[in-house]
């Protein structure tokens, strides 16, 4: 065990304040280097009173998952000079996370309360104006002079007002004036890829406002949470870090009996298990519709249930009641192998890693031989009663992503074409024969405004057929799309089974005469469509109107992208040179060479 | 030990990063680095929540010493 395993022990088994406080402590007092590490994680924490308790629970948080942390905790309500000040010790820690936390009445008027209930009308929306001003252009200034993600809390409406009942009655009440400043921050961030405003007032009401101040500590100490609330608070953030890094959630693998209805399908029958609009059964089909609506945003379902695949199947085709059908899975082992070996063969065809999926079952010892086996998969301890299945689904969080992109949105349709493909490829008697009749069509072109965040999702997420594996910020891309020495392309593909959407990137820098390939990247639910011949066509043509005379292209191998290790190579590219990271450059010359769009691809035009 | 002593001196010994064994009466705010501001605000509301007690900012300020702690605890507990 090292030493941090040591000190994080009494954390993993009892999350409490204080041993999370003390691990924090103790991780300080060892002194790390900073992590120069893909799983290192910079957070600073600042705003309006004492926030070393909660990010010292933020930070031993991102530990727990794996993370390497290092921690910037701000003073006293000296947020605004630290981030005016470029040379703060603040801007020196290099964020990738900013928690800025801006308790309302530090900015308000002191007396606040008690004029807030005589002012006029107009005096409150001016005050509501400055209130959002001041936080607002505070969070202007740390987007403008970082690259890192600002997670700003929004405030917390009061539960108390001195206008007591008629609060309400008044156009702008006291917590109405607070809602209406949240919504004003939320409108004003809206466009920003960066910066995310974090509803701190529903956590707490989750929590219970009640709870979440030791008003002992704030007095003696300023510290705005209590010692129960902040753990909690913290988990809130992590929701965040984990969609910036990549750790999120892909995928739910469902059991069926007891976990998707009631009874045993094979014991019970068609009519007799618990599945319907009404009690009994009712539940399941809430917990189904919860399930529904993951799907319609991107979560990948599946099955792996111990039963005969025609009586499961019936449930789906026949049941009234019944929400899920066949074609919202993306793949299904319905059969009476041991669980641990099919969700290990769900992962391997539906090419996500293990570590993405989540794991539903009512029975405990299947999950124990799932989490013993797998241990990359979160399996949910489901409670015994299916009356909170839906609610224990709602509570997971780990699912997050940090924009909701258009291909989010049809991704279950995109794995049911990918099932009917498979299906087709198997019929095929050549791969090109199969290519053929899959009618291709292939848009690329300099990535525009609206896809721009799914091409820097891609840049975050993409393992496999991604040649260098640079994880390019959302400001990074924006530097390459502005400069004149770089395009930045995006690809969309489609075929007769359906739209990808946006599925791959290209990032070229131009120096002298040579086109250089920083980044070139494809999702892995394309690969095998020889959809980047089209992508490489595209660039050497670019190269070849800007009279270059190289493209150089350049792989550099990491532990999961060996199937893009001699897409150069194929392509006619040579004279392999080691370049920094283990990588290989290759060189196309354009004088002699050039590469060609496959003749069943259709390049789509604007 | 009795369990009045063992839970006090659990919250001293992780906010202090000190073994509990290693923990004396005499030990003093002054003369010990881990034992500032933030680890003494920690400490005195650790305790209030534990033993659901309160303490006036006057105590606070006069809580020097383990055994300091230990006296002025024993005095809430039994009165």
């Amino acid at each position: 065990m090292t030493d941090i395993e040591k000190i994080l022990q009494p954390v993993q088994e009892n999350p409490t304040y204080l041993n999370l406080w003390s691990a924090y402590k103790k991780i300080q007092s060892l002194g790390l280097p900073v992590s120069e590490e893909g799983d290192s994680l910079s957070l600073a924490v600042i705003g309006s009173s004492t926030l070393e308790p909660l990010a010292a629970c933020i930070d031993v948080k991102t530990r727990l998952e794996g993370f390497q942390t290092t921690t910037f905790v701000g003073g006293f309500n000296t947020y605004r000079q630290e981030a005016l000040d470029t040379n703060s010790p603040f801007y020196k820690s290099e964020p990738d996370v900013i928690v800025l936390s801006v308790d309302a009445w530090s900015v308000l008027d002191q007396q606040f309360q008690a004029i807030f209930v005589r002012a006029s009308e107009k005096d409150r929306l001016s005050f509501q104006k400055d209130l959002v001003n001041s936080v607002a252009s505070v969070v202007e200034v740390l987007e403008k002079n970082t690259s890192a993600i600002i997670l700003v809390n929004n405030f917390i409406a009061p539960v108390f007002s001195p206008l007591g009942i008629v609060d309400s009655k008044q156009k702008i009440g006291l917590k109405h004036f607070i809602e209406g400043a949240n919504s004003a921050l939320v409108d004003r961030f809206l466009k920003s890829n960066r910066v995310f405003i974090v509803d701190l007032d529903t956590v707490s009401s989750d929590f219970g406002k009640s709870r979440i101040m030791n008003w002992n500590t704030w007095y003696r100490g300023s510290v705005p949470f209590s010692e129960d609330f902040t753990p909690v608070l913290a988990d809130e953030y992590l929701r965040y870090i984990r969609a910036l890094k990549g750790r999120a959630k892909k995928c739910i693998v469902l059991d069926l009996d007891n976990t998707l209805w009631g009874g045993i399908i094979g014991e019970d029958g068609i009519e007799g298990i618990k599945l319907s609009n009404t009690s009994p059964g009712i539940e399941y089909v809430d917990f189904q519709r919860g399930l529904l609506s993951l799907y319609n945003r991107g979560v990948i379902l599946a099955i792996c249930s111990k039963n005969n695949y025609d009586d499961a199947v019936k449930v789906f085709r026949e049941h009234p009641a019944q929400v899920l059908k066949e074609e919202h899975f993306a793949a299904m082992r319905i059969n009476w192998q041991n669980k641990a070996s099919n969700i290990a063969e769900l992962a391997k065809e539906i090419n996500i890693g293990l570590d993405s999926m989540v794991f539903f079952d009512d029975n405990p010892v299947e999950r124990a031989q799932v989490s013993q086996v797998l241990p990359e998969v979160l399996v949910v301890e489901l409670p015994k009663n299916p009356r909170l299945y839906r609610e224990t689904l709602e509570n997971l969080k780990v699912f997050d992503v940090l924009s909701l992109t258009k291909e989010d949105l049809v991704r279950g349709e995109m794995y049911a074409g990918k099932r009917k493909r498979a299906e087709l490829e198997q019929t095929a008697t050549s791969i090109e024969d199969f290519l053929r009749t899959l009618d291709l069509k292939v848009k690329i072109q300099p990535v525009n405004d609206f896809d721009t965040p799914r091409v820097v999702q891609l840049i975050g997420k993409t393992n496999q057929f991604n040649l260098t594996t640079r994880r390019h910020t959302d400001s990074d891309v924006q530097n390459f799309r502005k400069s004149e020495d770089a395009v930045v392309y995006s690809m969309a593909v489609s075929d007769k089974f359906g739209d990808e959407g946006v599925v791959g990137v290209a990032i070229v820098k131009m120096k002298d005469s040579d086109w250089w390939i920083d980044t070139l990247l494809m999702s892995c639910r394309v690969i095998g469509r020889t959809v980047e011949t089209a992508l490489l066509a595209r660039i050497v043509a670019d190269a070849r109107a800007a009279k270059a005379k190289r493209v150089i292209g350049e792989y550099i191998p990491t532990k999961k992208n060996p199937p893009a290790a001699d897409v150069y190579e194929r392509h006619g590219f040579g004279m392999p040179a080691e370049t920094d990271y283990n990588g290989t450059s290759w060189i196309l010359n354009l004088e002699t060479d050039t590469i060609e769009v496959p003749d069943y691809i259709e390049l789509q035009e604007d | 030990m009795t369990e009045f002593d063992d839970k006090l001196l659990d919250i001293l010994s992780k906010v202090l990063l000190v073994e509990k064994e290693e923990i004396t009466d005499d030990l003093r705010r002054k003369d010990f680095e881990p034992w500032d501001s933030m680890a003494h605000l920690v400490i005195v509301s650790e305790i209030e929540n534990e033993f659901e007690i309160f303490f006036e900012d006057e105590e606070v300020i006069e809580l020097w010493t383990v055994g300091d702690i230990k006296k002025v605890l024993g005095t809430k507990l039994s009165s």
